[in-house]
């Protein structure tokens, strides 16, 4: 749906980043990179990142 | 009990504690997660019905998410907290749990579709200083027509009761390794030295163990080539814990371990004194 304000397992807080990590990834850097500079370092945050599925836009009409 | 920052930045802090025990650390984990209070949104109130705007354009206060999702998201975004000014609300001495600028803050939200709102839509009502340090989480997206009004009270609270109080994450600690290669001990958390975590840990406590190290495997090879060593004695150093821990942004890192030792402090004086009282 939206990006979660923060990693489920640890709290770190990942909403911030997805903006950035998709705007980087689109201009072609390596993601593994992109999550390190974002200071992700745990796999419990990575994951939160590259598994999330962005929907808002498809509920937006229905609200 | 001696401690020494090993590296410290605004939002992590890495720590060598020396002269004690497991429980110690034990200790300090816990209330670094559980005790350390920091402020974050608890009540949040929603304008509904229609909102016009300035230009006469009429809104209708609708998002693509229930409003508590909506109120959930904001409590979780950090809020700059000064541990030495804020009070709970409970036990507010100016306010009797009335709310008052030494035990609440208030923030309002007042945003237009379309358009994503984020945590710098948070504006404080008083002082600019107490917007929300991280300005990009994204809170909700409004469509056309669609707009926000929203106030939000934060309040003082401890992780015990919801993670949105927890003021640190990640907080771990380990012994400190004990590494032998030959009759040379070396410090196994040296960047200098090539330490593998695959196949030069142990989990022994009480003396050390000979591993084999193994020669398809990079860190291992370049140890060999430098020791010129087959093997290595490895163990763990109980009396010295190397402790790791970080924050959200809403207290810095020293902040929060100065806050936590307080608190340590005051409950062993406490039952010391509970204690003392029983003989």
């Amino acid at each position: 749906m939206i990006i979660p304000v923060r990693c489920f397992t640890c709290g770190k807080v990942v909403g911030s980043a997805f903006p950035a990590f998709v705007e980087k990834t689109r201009q072609g850097e390596n993601p593994a990179q992109v999550l390190d500079a974002l200071g992700l370092k745990r796999y419990c945050c990575r994951r939160m990142i590259l598994s999330h599925a962005e929907l808002i836009d498809e509920v937006l009409p229905f609200g | 009990m001696k401690i020494k920052v090993l590296s410290a930045a605004p939002e992590a802090m890495r720590l060598l504690i020396e002269e004690t025990e497991p429980a110690y650390a034990n200790a300090l984990r816990r209330v670094l997660v559980a005790d350390v209070p920091k402020m974050a949104i608890e009540d949040v109130e929603f304008h509904l019905g229609p909102i016009r705007a300035e230009d006469g354009k009429e809104y209708e206060s609708v998002s693509p998410l229930f409003d508590e999702m909506i109120a959930h998201r904001l409590g979780l975004i950090p809020i700059p907290t000064d541990l030495g000014l804020y009070n709970r609300r409970e036990g507010c001495p100016n306010c009797h749990g009335e709310g008052c600028p030494n035990c609440t803050i208030i923030y309002s939200v007042n945003k237009r579709g379309p358009g994503l709102v984020t945590s710098a839509d948070l504006e404080p009502i008083g002082d600019a200083k107490l917007r929300p340090a991280d300005q990009k989480i994204p809170i909700v997206k409004l469509g056309d027509g669609q707009a926000m009004l929203v106030y939000a009270t934060a309040i003082l609270g401890d992780g015990k009761d919801h993670a949105k109080w927890q003021s640190t994450h990640g907080v771990g600690y380990r012994y400190y390794p004990i590494l032998k290669a030959g009759t040379k001990t070396l410090d196994a958390l040296d960047p200098e030295v090539p330490f593998c975590e695959s196949h030069m840990q142990s989990t022994a406590t009480e003396e050390e163990e000979t591993l084999e190290l193994a020669s398809d495997c990079k860190t291992c090879k370049k140890f060999m080539d430098l020791y010129k060593v087959e093997s290595v004695k490895a163990g763990n150093d109980p009396t010295r814990i190397v402790m790791e821990f970080e924050t959200d942004g809403s207290l810095s890192t020293k902040a929060v371990l100065v806050a936590a030792l307080d608190i340590l402090a005051k409950r062993f004086s406490e039952t010391a004194t509970q204690a003392s009282a029983l003989a």
